[in-house]
């Protein structure tokens, strides 16, 4: 387990923001223990035990693994119940989280032990000034395992964008300096078998690259 | 040993210095240099300086559990705070706007003192460095069935008071029977005993230490038992736990809390 220089606060990471996703969950979140589909975006942390680096390795676990990864925003001042008008204001920059959990069988109830492994949050790796990403919602991120392309998320197909999020959340919590907004995964996580390569990447923008422990 | 953290503003100091202190039996507080400051001249914080993981416990008492028509979970239900949420002993913590039912939970709050991972229940308390008092509230009208209870609900700014001190568990000694009162301008509005949790501190110690290492600075907030009330703006709820400590609340609005920021 290593510190991780960017993130120094909140990790703060939004599930079930695929637009595709949503769509093929639908009729699933009608039934129990759901009972109707989310309103309002839904929120996980990944704390401090688990923030890592660009090159770790990451702990294997019994149950298998799933990754995804996902454009994530770092504040540089602190940012209080913004609109979304404004809140790309509030950006530092951005880069790239990847997480690592055990496979997602629900999301009724807070997955501590799917969510909390240690060191299962690399963020990196370097944080690209948010005046040098003109539209983040043009942005694209693409992760490989093993050289093999294994998804591909504009971030255009979030149901709820960057700006939007950061609105909603800071109307939630205030977010401080050193905090970050994972904004959105693919539906579908990848499962990665041990010693498998995973290459995340946003065009012009940066590259993570993790290695499940062999 | 009671251990605090405040807000003073020194004879000839222009601006307020963060304080470790320790709180006598007389209530003063006692600077590292041993001066003694009245409380009336301080603002408490939360007594945690560098906050970690927020773990907290829903449904953790039987007759919390039986209130909600819950069945008591087989295994804990454990969710995460954000460090936003904390305010210290005698602070303000706000009532969203347009919502129906805000409540208090009062709770016991072991705070790790040692690093852990895999810590056998026999062990668990060695990780242990002490207690405090914590209020989690709720908002009841924002609960959702994705990751309940979800962040809208539990991870507020100010909606986790803390304090108003860390005391040692040696001072505390056994915590398998200690009672939990919450007054609301000065009714009894809860009762309770930590004898009616259903996950220990051993057990989550335990529990948690598997899936993750624990670290200083973590706080497992250990759940409430029975007796939910709604909170309004001009409410004063005291949560106090025996052996423990008082920890006093002072209710606002939304706009008063935020003030320009609203």
């Amino acid at each position: 387990m290593s510190t991780n220089p960017i993130v120094t606060g909140k990790l703060v990471c939004v599930a079930l923001n695929d637009q595709q996703q949503l769509d093929k969950l639908d009729a699933t979140f009608n039934e129990a223990p759901y009972k109707a589909a989310p309103t309002q975006p839904v929120l996980y942390f990944k704390p401090h035990n688990t923030w890592n680096t660009d090159g770790a390795t990451i702990a294997w676990h019994e149950e298998g693994l799933v990754v995804g990864a996902s454009l994530t925003v770092v504040f540089g001042k602190e940012c209080c119940r913004t609109s979304a008008e404004e809140a790309l204001s509030y950006v530092e920059g951005y880069t790239l989280t990847h997480d690592f959990s055990l496979p997602e069988k629900s999301y009724y109830r807070p997955d501590i032990k799917g969510k909390c492994q240690d060191g299962s949050a690399p963020v990196g790796a370097v944080v690209v000034p948010a005046s040098d990403v003109a539209d983040p919602q043009a942005l694209t991120v693409v992760t490989q395992v093993n050289g093999e392309t294994v998804s591909e998320l504009p971030v255009s197909q979030l149901h709820r964008g960057v700006a939007e999020l950061i609105s909603i959340i800071s109307n939630i919590m205030t977010l401080q300096p050193g905090d970050a907004i994972a904004v959105g995964f693919p539906g579908d996580r990848h499962p990665v078998k041990q010693g498998d390569k995973v290459t995340s990447s946003i065009a012009g923008v940066t590259e993570l690259t993790n290695q499940v422990e062999a | 040993m009671k251990h605090a953290r405040v807000l003073y503003k020194g004879e000839g100091q222009h601006n307020d210095v963060e304080l470790d202190v320790t709180v006598n039996d007389q209530g003063d507080l006692v600077t590292a240099e041993g001066t003694v400051i009245s409380e009336s001249e301080v603002t408490w914080l939360s007594p945690i300086k560098n906050p970690g993981t927020i773990f907290a416990l829903g449904l953790n008492y039987a007759d919390h559990a039986a209130e909600l028509a819950f069945e008591p979970p087989k295994e804990p239900l454990v969710f995460l705070k954000g460090a936003n949420t904390l305010t210290g002993h005698k602070q303000n913590a706000y009532r969203p706007d347009n919502i129906e039912f805000q409540h208090y939970e009062c709770e016991l709050v072991a705070v790790i003192g040692k690093e852990g991972k895999n810590i056998s229940r026999e062990d668990a308390m060695d990780y242990i460095a002490g207690y405090t008092v914590c209020n989690d509230f709720a908002i009841r009208d924002h609960l959702e069935n994705y990751y309940r209870p979800n962040l809208r609900v539990k991870s507020r700014d100010s909606l986790c008071p803390i304090g108003p001190w860390l005391i040692d568990k040696e001072d505390v000694g056994d915590i398998s029977d200690l009672r939990l009162t919450t007054h609301v301008n000065g009714e009894l509005t809860q009762e309770g005993t930590t004898k009616d949790i259903i996950f220990d501190v051993p057990f989550l110690v335990e529990y948690l230490s598997k899936i993750m290492t624990l670290k200083p600075g973590d706080m497992i907030a250990t759940g409430t038992p029975k007796g939910l009330k709604d909170m309004q703006p001009g409410d004063t709820v005291v949560c106090e736990i025996e052996k423990v400590g008082a920890l006093t609340t002072y209710i606002v609005s939304e706009q008063e809390f935020y003030g320009d920021k609203y």
